[in-house]
């Protein structure tokens, strides 16, 4: 099974990466994560985000995902020992 | 005290109600309690219920159910549109009468807001049943939906018009506590927020009664308590919002 922390992201480090509090984790997670995690996205399920890296910027992923509440379905640590994760908005704050 | 009001031709209520001065504007018996019956019957025979985030069972498209599916939320709020009209034919449509009053206490046009030709969707049926409850949430569009266009909409308000009173529970708590951003690290991963947020915050309570209308400031944290009993709580309702200085837009 996946294991999955959820947070709001709090920075944007570059196309692909960015920093979150990691507020929730799955209970059956097999690993244990810190409250500050670094995560590099391998997948982006965000629609105003492009799936193409090259065709990103910064400030456009800061504006779709800074503050923002998402799920991050990890699938392991990179040599750096950067969270890999497919990243997703998670639920709804409201109806 | 921070406490619901009565509209009695005050207009600066609606000013009151977006600085967050009161919780919510109650209008007490825009349809009669047979209307509300009638209505009802209807809606319960329907059979396109669904469910949707935070809830079991609606009537309708909301925006909530489709953040990042615009063009699937735009299709089905034309079914939506159609099939809500049908629930109201032959009879005056509530959404008409919402409406009306709305413009009467902003003194401002409304109408469903559209985006490239494009209707939203007019409103949301929503059906608690025993047991059923919604937990801690605000709706905010600007922070959650920014795809859509009625997101730059400014004072968004939201409008209930309350159908069915279940025989007990089912009141709307409303929390003296507007969102922040800082706040999102409450969120919980389903729906909402964590319930800690709002301790020891005031807080106000309405009762759902059949035939009433509310409009509330939906930026202030608010939960519908557990509904007991075998009648369901119902109701319809959509959010507005400020497309220019004379004319407001809704949806849902």
């Amino acid at each position: 099974m996946t294991d999955i922390i959820w947070g709001t992201v709090t920075k944007i480090i570059s196309t692909n990466s960015f920093e979150m509090n990691v507020s929730h984790q799955k209970d059956t997670n097999q690993d244990s994560y810190k409250d500050v995690e670094e995560i590099q996205f391998s997948e982006i399920d965000i629609p105003s985000i492009p799936a193409d890296e090259n065709s990103r910027n910064v400030s456009e992923i800061e504006q779709n995902l800074k503050d923002k509440f998402v799920k991050c379905e990890i699938s392991g640590r990179n040599s750096e020992n950067i969270l890999v994760c497919a990243v997703s908005h998670s639920g709804a704050g409201g109806y | 005290m921070w406490a619901p009001q009565i509209f009695q031709n005050d207009n600066s209520i609606y000013e009151n109600l977006i600085s967050g001065q009161i919780p919510a504007i109650i209008i007490p018996e825009i349809i009669s309690k047979f209307d509300c019956e009638n209505l009802c019957n209807k809606i319960l025979l329907n059979q396109y219920i669904t469910s949707g985030p935070g809830i079991s069972n609606k009537i309708g498209t909301s925006l909530s159910s489709h953040i990042y599916e615009k063009s699937k939320y735009f299709s089905n709020s034309q079914k939506s549109n159609q099939l809500i009209q049908h629930i109201f034919a032959n009879t005056k449509s509530p959404l008409l009468t919402m409406q009306k009053i709305i413009k009467n206490i902003s003194q401002k046009q409304i109408s469903t807001a559209m985006e490239n030709s494009m209707s939203y969707s007019d409103a949301v049926i929503r059906i608690h049943q025993d047991g059923d409850s919604v937990h801690l949430h605000r709706d905010h569009s600007t922070f959650e939906m920014s795809e859509y266009s009625i997101s730059n909409f400014g004072n968004q308000l939201s409008a209930i018009l309350y159908l069915q009173s279940p025989i007990k529970g089912g009141e709307l708590t409303i929390y003296q506590k507007k969102w922040n951003k800082l706040d999102e690290k409450m969120r919980l991963p389903d729906f909402g927020y964590s319930s800690e947020m709002v301790k020891n915050i005031p807080q106000t309570s309405i009762l759902p009664v059949s035939g009433n209308m509310i409009i509330i400031n939906p930026k202030f944290y608010h939960q519908i308590e557990y509904v007991h009993g075998p009648k369901q709580r119902i109701s319809i309702g959509f959010f507005f919002g400020e497309l220019s200085k004379h004319h407001l837009c809704s949806w849902a």
